[in-house]
């Protein structure tokens, strides 16, 4: 009874999804509904990338040039005491990405800047979503907004008739009575609605790539390749599973607007449900501590430790007890107090950073598990990492200028304490101590380990693609005719 | 008449399995947003009255000097230090909308100095749970309201007339107009009472519903109210084309993605490249060149006395008091510069503000978030207006301790319960309500001229 049953020779097999897929792909062309919405995309993608570009490049520009005058500042200073010149401080501005211009991810949520003093430890501040209007809420249009909310839409509109539509229609029985396989159908639909989607792809991929090469000359200290090929493998993996969701409802659907509604509920729930809910699930699992609490521990911490009058005075006990006559003593008391709090603020610091960080890892994670129930989220997570501009990177980030600035007060408390003098504070040095500190060097970590650190998401995206390859393929072997 | 309409239609919807659905999800949604949004107001009651209760310069603490039986402390600690935790307790609707909540921070620590005078570190809240934004009744409201509005109310007349009872309804002594309009009012009511009874239901048995409580609430009705018929008006003019139902379906569909996900993510990316709001990085830049003569000066004398280090023991109470003269000295100067900075830098960045928010016109899911936002109390305004309260009290703070730091006094138990003290005081209603009335008037209109096409395109229905 059912044709698919008697399998064809394998060349009709491939003939007869290949004359399924022309059919398709034309009838899809000739409609002027699809090329509108195509076109629409097309140029909304085009936008997305030029505009993302532009902005990659105006930002990358300010924090360079930021960097560039910082360290001219801090060279020029002329001269103080070293310790007045770790108050003194230096910011580290947060380099910016070539691939954020793809996937700005995170960058607007996070700090700009870390500034580096003396006694205290600081996040990286002003995020620019705090100037930007309430609206910005709303999202941005982005490469990646486009590529995983609107293109899947385009998808749903190619895929959603593709079975029901026939079958409505009464066409689904009399193609399978010609002897084509249910296999042979399946593939020649997924063509079919492949080939249009081809026409939006192809042109934005290689203008992107143009634009993105034309304004962002490579720079050999951050190859980009790897990790701009991830991106597109993503984004193609992401659009196969949808084109794989979308048949696979076409086929199981009664009618083509079930699956029509079916699959924008699906759409919704990815794009929109989805994101705040898995965040919200993993707050719950792991809760953040408000701004105020996480400053009052430190202050509450800070507070318990002795006062600087009480520090200088058990030193100089310790000086009196004759603590320091065997080893190189610092000839101040006062140095070695101000060395003592310095490294019991750092610890303290570093401790409560590390602890904040290590719970966004964990929101990060658990974000990821509940997100993979939704393969745009696990989508998401990966082209952030890609771009360098998620949460992982943030934290690599912070965790640089934190050493950075351990390197720099080491640098400069040191010269204090070796300077051999009575009177520390008194004493002042120039451009040849300032230089002893390097300039702030980020470097990226590898596309090795962004891909590392959302590894879950790797195999949810893979595994969902493999998952919607077999509901594809059952679902379509064991769909009804009408 | 209208009324028999009204209650058949009623009737109608009410055997429908795609209206029950729809009314389920919705309900559910709101049910979820609304445990969330009031969840996390309450986690944020609770911090606030923790630290609103443990007061905290005046307690006698660790790092004071004294005997132990007359507790005192010095005043640059208590002022500077210590400074005064200023809290910004949680908005009247804060429940609905956690609006720019996760944003800003609800304390700023104010100190007597004038440079660090109002010290905040940021929200810290995940980024990621920035940019995913929250599920609370707002964003109920803008996303998925719209779209189940577009669901209930595609196939006002369409599959009716196709089967042909449309005409047979129009036998009766009822026109066409009236026959619609009984079906948009069940339709609006349908949504708009659970919507209603569930977010403002929640937001009154949940929060503390203060005196500016009721008159917000009135005033979120109507934005939702308003809102509202602006879809609703849509979902009229569409029908009135007289496309069959799966095509009115597709054109709304289209029409929700352009206006609520499409625009507002375009426009903000034109305001991105049109309007980029004032670096804060080259501000960075501008005030570390501006203050650097100041800072560098004020290092080298303050230098003498061991930059920020001295002890009474070490230098004595002249000493100190000559070290507090020339820190307070090179503060100002240093704050001085830095507000020229900053002044010219908020400038640019309410200009940039002004133009953008321009642009919010072109869809109403901008403008009905505006409104939300602000009538919640967790919009942009409400941190400003908090900001400004600490400045002013910070003037207060600084009055009083200044002259007792330049002393390089120890201050007695008297001295610190006669410091002053900060309570945050909303901004008057009727600002919020001068505010937001431009953009609900404008709803307003939008939505009567699509209501008022939408029944005239019907007078020309194709039957």
């Amino acid at each position: 009874m059912i044709p698919g049953r008697l399998a064809p020779p394998k060349r009709l097999r491939g003939g007869a999804a290949l004359a399924i897929a022309v059919k398709d792909a034309t009838e899809i062309w000739r409609d002027g509904r699809f090329r509108w919405a195509a076109g629409l995309l097309l140029i909304l993608l085009i936008a997305a990338i030029a505009g993302g570009v532009h902005n990659q490049s105006q930002i990358a520009r300010q924090h360079a040039d930021a960097q560039q005058a910082e360290r001219d500042v801090w060279l020029d200073k002329g001269d103080m005491n070293p310790h007045a010149a770790a108050h003194y401080g230096a910011f580290v501005f947060k380099p910016v990405q070539p691939l954020s211009a793809i996937d700005p991810g995170l960058d607007p949520f996070v700090g700009v800047f870390v500034f580096l003093e003396a006694h205290k430890q600081q996040l990286a501040r002003h995020r620019p979503i705090e100037d930007a209007t309430p609206t910005r809420r709303l999202g941005q249009l982005t490469p990646a907004s486009a590529a995983l909310v609107l293109l899947p839409l385009l998808v749903v509109a190619l895929t959603f008739s593709s079975f029901a539509g026939e079958r409505d229609q009464g066409t689904l029985r009399p193609l399978l009575a010609m002897g084509i396989s249910r296999r042979s159908l399946l593939a020649g639909k997924a063509m079919g609605a492949m080939l249009p989607l081809a026409a939006v792809i192809v042109p934005a991929t290689i203008i992107g790539t143009l634009i993105l090469i034309g304004n962002a000359p490579a720079d050999p200290n951050a190859p980009i390749a790897a990790r701009a090929a991830g991106i597109g493998a993503v984004y193609l993996i992401h659009t196969l599973i949808w084109v794989g969701l979308g048949l696979t409802i076409s086929a199981r659907s009664k009618s083509q607007g079930t699956a029509l509604v079916i699959l924008l509920a699906i759409w919704f729930a990815n794009a929109f449900i989805m994101p705040p809910l898995a965040m919200a699930a993993a707050k719950w699992i792991d809760p953040s501590p408000s701004a105020i609490e996480f400053a009052a521990a430190i202050q509450d911490e800070k507070d318990s430790w002795p006062s600087w009058d009480q520090r200088v005075e058990k030193v100089m006990e310790r000086f009196l007890d004759g603590e320091f006559e065997s080893t190189m003593a610092p000839s101040n008391v006062e140095v070695v107090a101000l060395l003592e709090s310095e490294a019991d603020e750092t610890a303290l610091y570093d401790r409560r950073f590390t602890e904040l960080f290590q719970r966004y890892q964990r929101q990060a994670r658990s974000f990821e598990r509940v997100g993979a129930m939704a393969p745009t989220l696990a989508a998401r997570s990966l082209s952030m990492a890609l771009a360098g501009t998620d949460e992982a990177h943030d934290r690599e980030f912070a965790a640089a200028a934190a050493r950075y600035r351990t390197a720099m007060l080491t640098t400069l408390n040191g010269e204090l304490a070796s300077s051999g003098r009575f009177n520390t504070f008194d004493y002042t040095r120039g451009r040849d101590l300032w230089e002893k500190v390097p300039p702030f060097d980020y470097d990226v970590p590898s596309a090795r380990w962004a891909l590392s650190q959302v590894s879950w998401s790797a195999s949810a995206l893979v595994a969902w693609l493999i998952a919607i390859a077999i509901a594809a393929g059952w679902s379509v072997s064991s769909m009804r005719l009408e | 008449m209208i009324w028999f309409l009204v209650g058949h239609e009623w009737r109608v919807l009410k055997a429908s399995t795609i209206v029950r659905l729809v009314i389920a999800v919705f309900a559910i949604a709101l049910v979820v947003a609304s445990a969330l949004g009031t969840a996390r107001a309450e986690a944020e009651r609770a911090t606030i009255a923790r630290f609103a209760v443990s007061v905290p310069h005046f307690q006698p603490a660790p790092g004071m000097i004294g005997d132990g039986a007359t507790p005192s402390m010095r005043a640059d600690f208590a002022a500077n230090e210590r400074g005064y935790l200023a809290l910004l307790p949680p908005a009247p609707l804060s429940a609905l909308a956690i609006g720019q909540g996760d944003v800003y921070p609800n304390y700023i620590k104010v100190t007597a100095r004038s440079l660090d005078a109002l010290v905040s570190g940021d929200q810290i809240e995940h980024p990621l749970a920035v940019a995913s934004g929250q599920f609370d009744a707002a964003f109920v409201v803008l996303f998925l309201y719209p779209l189940l509005i577009f669901a209930v109310s595609f196939d006002l007349t369409a599959t009716e007339r196709d089967r042909g009872t449309l005409r047979m309804v129009l036998a009766q002594p009822v026109t066409l107009g009236e026959v619609v309009a009984g079906k948009m009012i069940v339709r609006v009511c349908k949504l708009l009472i659970p919507m209603l009874l569930i977010t403002v239901g929640t937001a009154a048995l949940f929060s503390p519903t203060g005196a500016d409580f009721w008159p917000r609430a009135m005033l979120w009705v109507v934005a939702i109210v308003v809102y509202g018929a602006v879809w609703h008006g849509i979902a009229l003019v569409v029908n009135a084309r007289g496309f069959s139902a799966p095509a009115n379906a597709l054109v709304l569909a289209g029409i929700w993605l352009l206006f609520a996900v499409v625009g507002p993510s375009c426009v903000n990316l034109l305001i991105a490249i049109r309007y980029p709001m004032p670096s804060r990085v080259e501000a960075a830049v501008q005030a570390r060149a501006a203050t650097q003569d100041a800072t560098v000066q004020g290092s080298r004398q303050l230098g003498q006395f061991l930059q920020d280090h001295p002890t009474s023991g070490n230098v004595g109470r002249e000493g100190m008091r000559q070290f507090a003269m020339l820190q307070a000295e090179r503060d100002r100067k240093v704050a001085e510069r830095l507000q020229a900075v900053e002044a010219t830098f908020n400038a640019q960045l309410e200009k940039q503000r002004r133009l953008a928010s321009w642009l919010s016109v072109l869809s109403p899911t901008m403008i009905a978030q505006g409104v939300l936002l602000d009538v919640a109390g967790t919009s942009t305004e409400r941190f400003d207006h908090f900001r400004a309260e600490a400045a002013s009290f910070q003037r207060q703070w600084q009055s009083y301790f200044e002259p007792r730091v330049l002393d390089a006094a120890t201050l007695t138990p008297a001295e610190f319960a006669a410091a002053p003290s900060f309570d945050f005081v909303e901004e008057p209603f009727t600002l919020t309500a001068r505010r937001v009335a431009m953009p609900i008037i404008v709803m307003a209109i939008f939505a009567a001229v699509l209501i008022a096409i939408g029944f005239r395109s019907y007078r020309g229905y194709q039957l």
